[in-house]
């Protein structure tokens, strides 16, 4: 038996691929990464990824695979400001993530 | 009026065991929050409740100021997130099984999952959890066994309630709860 009874399902919006405007896509000059860590579920990264960046599943589970098999993943890149607030959201959610120039 | 619509949510049945001590657990967890941001390397935990953004050594002064910028607000959510869990306990419908009953809408469970995870990483960091013993046995540790037993119930809650967030619960609306005569 379940402890939870469904009064009716609810699915994550998929808003398409990378949030990455034209402007951002050219230059890239930061990474946000995202770390392994052992508490994090695999199912909760996917959906956490799902939810902030809009990715689809496929492309979320990809980069939570990266992530536990590599030990990190770039998960998004833009200016400092964006990396900077996309960490913050990402730290908001539990994940362990940190940003840096590209290399 | 009349009619009646669904609302997406669901119904999370807890012992009162359960319930006590997810309660204990999140009141902990809300003391580990509290103290602004961390000196690096004094607690593990609030280093992993609030990391770095940087990690380059150069970048010290960004770190400084993303962390003034933002760590209030990052202890806020969790705080209010802690509050939101503990609200709903307190408000759980005690069923003639002796169960609680706690109702949640899309948004409740999100933020349930949110502070479960920060439940579990702040027991996770305490009991050295690892990708070599992801999920620590109880039986083996009778001095961690209350925290690992914690520590398993956590993992179980959010990952149940992470699949139905995600669309994918394996879970049969139609089938009522065999053990609960009100259902």
């Amino acid at each position: 038996m379940s402890r939870l009874e469904v009064d009716a399902p609810t699915l994550p919006v998929e808003t398409g691929e990378p949030d990455l405007d034209e402007a951002v896509r050219t230059e890239r000059p930061w990474q946000v990464i995202v770390w392994n860590d052992p508490v994090n579920l695999m199912s909760y990264v996917v959906w956490v990824l799902q939810k902030l960046f809009g990715y689809s599943r496929e492309r979320a589970t990809t980069l939570m695979l990266q992530v536990h098999h590599e030990g990190r993943a770039v998960v998004a890149h833009g200016t400092r400001e964006k990396a900077e607030a996309d960490v913050a959201r990402l730290h908001a959610h539990g994940l362990w993530a940190t940003m840096q120039r590209d290399a | 009026m009349g009619g009646s619509r669904r609302v997406p949510g669901l119904r999370v049945h807890l012992s009162p065991e359960e319930a006590a001590r997810l309660r204990r657990t999140a009141e902990l967890v809300a003391a580990r929050v509290e103290g602004g941001v961390p000196e690096r390397g004094a607690d593990a935990v609030r280093d992993r409740l609030f990391p770095r953004a940087y990690l380059d050594p150069t970048e010290e002064r960004a770190e400084a100021d993303w962390q003034a910028a933002v760590h209030a607000e990052l202890a806020a959510a969790k705080t209010e997130a802690l509050e939101v869990l503990v609200g709903h306990l307190d408000a759980a419908r005690r069923r003639r099984t002796g169960h609680l009953e706690v109702r949640l809408g899309p948004h409740d469970v999100e933020r349930w999952v949110a502070a479960l995870n920060d439940l579990r990483l702040v027991l996770g960091t305490e009991l050295g959890v690892s990708d070599e013993d992801p999920n620590p046995d109880p039986a083996a540790d009778p001095a961690q066994a209350p925290a690992r037993a914690t520590y398993r119930f956590l993992t179980a809650l959010q990952g149940e309630l992470v699949e139905w967030l995600a669309g994918d619960p394996g879970l049969d609306p139609l089938d009522p709860d065999p053990l609960d005569p009100d259902g």
